[in-house]
């Protein structure tokens, strides 16, 4: 057989870039070493140096290939629920950014997955890139994204070689700009210093006043629009952590049959309101759906907008207290009264 | 060979569009290159070198009705209005049981009596314009599934829009990373199933033709007569843009390594990222995987033929319950055996043209090159499942 040729899969990651990447090598590189868990999954480098993929590290020495930096946008939590870990009862070691450990907590407060089983590593988060957004901007395919020391600046770069500069908040993600709680609210150990939050006090919602303020009209025909290209892969629930039930689905199901197999809008927003509702108290906006969406169908206009209703009607935020209970397993007199 | 002059692009396709439906890649409000009909005034997105789907959905629909039914009002009042004193007749539970199954039997029955069928298979003729060389090599491959190859099935809905379909295909000037045409037979310039082939050079575009079909486009009026300037300018962008595809892989060898591999728990580990979602597949220009179902409200339906894949945790679900790729990595390992194994053992060809959509659209990047590369090459043994 003839020697395969080399287009390179995952490129490596080399000497670590700042604290939290070192900590995070050595926490997963002992974890390993010490037989704590099977497996690590972390963020490594993707085919070029412009993106992330999720990392899946058994053995300690491949380790250093270990990532942290905006471009790590993947929600981990995913390959924890039913059916993913592989071998089923396998020791997991996960890293999670703020927003991924609230799916964890929506998780555990289920009872959904087994806590002795993991080993959290705590990411704290300064926002990851909507990559989408870089991309455009160019006509070539980009290779190379470069984030400033003082994060102030990001350049990406073209397989040509063009390159140009962005500033650091104009890429990042939408609920990144708007972040509450950067640091995971659940882990077993951290990889460093407390990030920054984003925002204090009250949340806002990005993007969700100019959804509220178009008519019903507009909203429908908004709707039908953003629905139309969707294509039905279910990228989106598969991608989403807390969406469980994905092999029992029933957007899928012949029976009951909630949802039409047709594929068009109005049975697309079908099952993308069922999905809403589904992670409703469980979905902190983490936007997982949104990046994994081939057709960049903005789902958060749902979710985003569904966790503003539960925050303004009960004062409820997902995932942020391991001990609470999840929304729609309690009930208080106050919320009936909307004093909250 | 002919020459198109830029500014008469938007005249050439309207006068395809007035005499066939164009269908071509256009840029959405958020970016996204998507083949869609097209009307006179949509700027077509030739720059972009993919767009984000393939465009199979327009000869083998991700949703097509076969055919549209229902039963007549007769058929279910009767059911409905079935006298009540038979049941109260009955004097233990299980007459009682026997009865209601009896009834609805009767009911089926006539219901079945009554069913109006009306057959669905419509192809109006249509353009597909601003294919690529690979798009074009995916239709071809699934020919040979819908259009009795080797005598199996002959589908009458997939061949119907098939023949009334012209592809019109546009050579890749640049390739992207991602792309491996060239490792599985193709070419940024190839004319394998393309019924003409437009070359972008400077001031226009090249056309040539292959079939009666792409030549019936070469009557529009507003060609002009292709310079051997420009025609040596195409060359050279046919040639450079051949050069710029990095091989992937060596497919010698593959088909069998694959077969004696298959057991092999290096599979787990490389779907250990896949989410099972059903991305690469539905970007896919030849995957052709489906569903048949009913659809029905109240007394009307359709049967339709639906897109499935098999990354859907419910392909292949039998009715026992039973699922013979029920794990991940069973589904996982399905897409790329069946690529470059099962599909050229029975169609004696590949089932993949190298667009690299399903890399390049992965929600965690998977990467079918690798996957050919690392299963498809002999490995050191391992136990299924266990670490090697």
């Amino acid at each position: 057989m003839a020697t395969q040729p080399q287009v390179v899969a995952q490129v490596p990651a080399g000497a670590p870039s700042n604290p939290t990447e070192a900590k995070v090598r050595e926490l997963a590189k002992a974890a390993l070493a010490e037989g704590r868990v099977d497996y690590v999954i972390g963020w490594r480098y993707g085919y070029d140096r412009s993106q992330a993929i999720p990392a899946f590290i058994s053995d300690p020495a491949e380790a250093d290939e270990l990532i942290i930096n905006p471009l790590i946008h993947h929600n981990l939590v995913t390959f924890l629920k039913r059916k993913m870990p592989d071998p089923p009862n396998a020791k997991i070691g996960v890293c999670v950014k703020g927003c991924d450990s609230r799916t964890l907590v929506a998780l555990l407060q289920e009872e959904l997955v087994d806590k002795e089983r993991l080993y959290v590593i705590g990411v704290p988060c300064r926002g990851t890139f909507e990559r989408r957004k870089i991309e455009k901007e160019f006509s070539d395919e980009v290779v190379d994204i470069v984030v400033s020391a003082d994060r102030t600046t990001v350049t990406a770069t073209t397989r040509s070689g063009e390159s140009k500069d962005f500033a650091f908040d104009d890429v990042l993600r939408s609920q990144c700009t708007a972040c509450r709680y950067p640091n995971p609210r659940y882990a077993d150990v951290m990889a460093g210093e407390d990030a920054p939050a984003r925002l204090e006090g009250e949340p806002v919602w990005p993007g969700i006043d100019e959804f509220e303020a178009l008519s019903a009209a507009e909203k429908d025909a908004t709707l039908a629009r953003v629905f139309e290209t969707c294509i039905r892969c279910f990228a989106c629930i598969h991608a989403c952590p807390v969406c469980y039930c994905w092999d029992q689905c029933v957007c899928r199901s012949r029976k009951p049959k909630l949802v039409g197999q047709k594929v068009e809008a109005s049975e697309n927003l079908m099952f993308q309101t069922i999905h809403m509702f589904h992670v409703a108290g469980r979905c902190p906006s983490c936007g997982a759906c949104d990046q994994a969406c081939p057709v960049e169908i903005p789902l958060y206009l749902l979710h985003r907008k569904m966790n503003k209703e539960l925050y303004d009607m009960l004062g409820f935020e997902a995932g942020v207290d391991l001990d609470a209970k999840p929304v729609f397993q309690t009930f208080k007199i106050e919320d009936a009264l909307g004093e909250h | 060979m002919k020459f198109l002059t830029t500014d008469q692009l938007d005249a050439f396709l309207g006068y395809v569009a007035g005499q066939a439906r164009v269908v071509a890649p256009v840029k959405d409000d958020k970016g996204v290159v998507l083949f869609r009909p097209w009307a006179p005034g949509m700027p077509v997105e030739l720059d972009v070198l993919l767009s984000k789907q393939s465009a199979k959905e327009y000869v083998f629909r991700q949703s097509e009705t076969y055919l549209k039914f229902g039963y007549t009002m007769e058929g279910l009042a009767a059911a409905q209005t079935e006298s009540p004193e038979v049941a109260h007749a009955a004097a233990t539970e299980a007459e009682v049981a026997a009865v209601d199954v009896a009834k609805a039997q009767d009911a089926r029955v006539k219901a079945f009596e009554t069913v109006v069928v009306d057959p669905v298979n419509e192809a109006p003729a249509q353009v597909i314009f601003g294919l690529r060389p690979c798009d074009v090599r995916g239709f071809v491959q699934m020919d040979n599934v819908f259009s009795g190859y080797g005598g199996f099935y002959f589908d009458p809905y997939y061949n119907a829009k098939r023949e009334a379909t012209t592809l019109v295909a546009v050579t890749c000037r640049d390739p992207r990373s991602t792309c491996f045409c060239t490792s599985v037979g193709g070419g940024p310039a190839g004319t394998e199933g393309a019924d003409a082939l437009l070359t972008q050079v400077e001031g226009g575009l090249t056309f040539e033709t292959f079939t009666p079909k792409g030549e019936a486009l070469g009557a529009f009026p507003g060609f002009a007569e292709v310079s051997q300037a420009q025609s040596l300018y195409a060359e050279t962008v046919k040639e450079t843009a051949a050069s710029r595809v990095a091989p992937a892989f060596d497919l010698e060898g593959v088909r069998d390594q694959l077969r004696e591999n298959i057991e092999h728990g290096d599979w787990h580990d490389l779907a250990m990222r896949c989410i099972s979602c059903g991305t690469c597949t539905y970007v896919c220009p030849n995957c052709y995987c489906f569903n048949i179902t009913d659809e029905i409200v109240e007394t009307r339906g359709e049967r339709m033929r639906t897109w499935d894949n098999c990354f859907n945790p419910m392909y292949t679900l039998e009715t026992s319950g039973h699922n013979p790729r029920d794990i991940k990595s069973n589904r996982f390992r399905n897409r790329f055996s069946h690529k470059f194994w099962y599909y050229p053992d029975k169609y004696d060809s590949l089932l993949c043209s190298g667009c690299g959509r399903c890399v390049a659209n992965c929600p965690t990047r998977i990467d079918i090159r690798e996957v050919v590369r690392t299963m498809g090459s002999p490995r050191p043994v391992t136990v299924t499942g266990e670490e090697a």
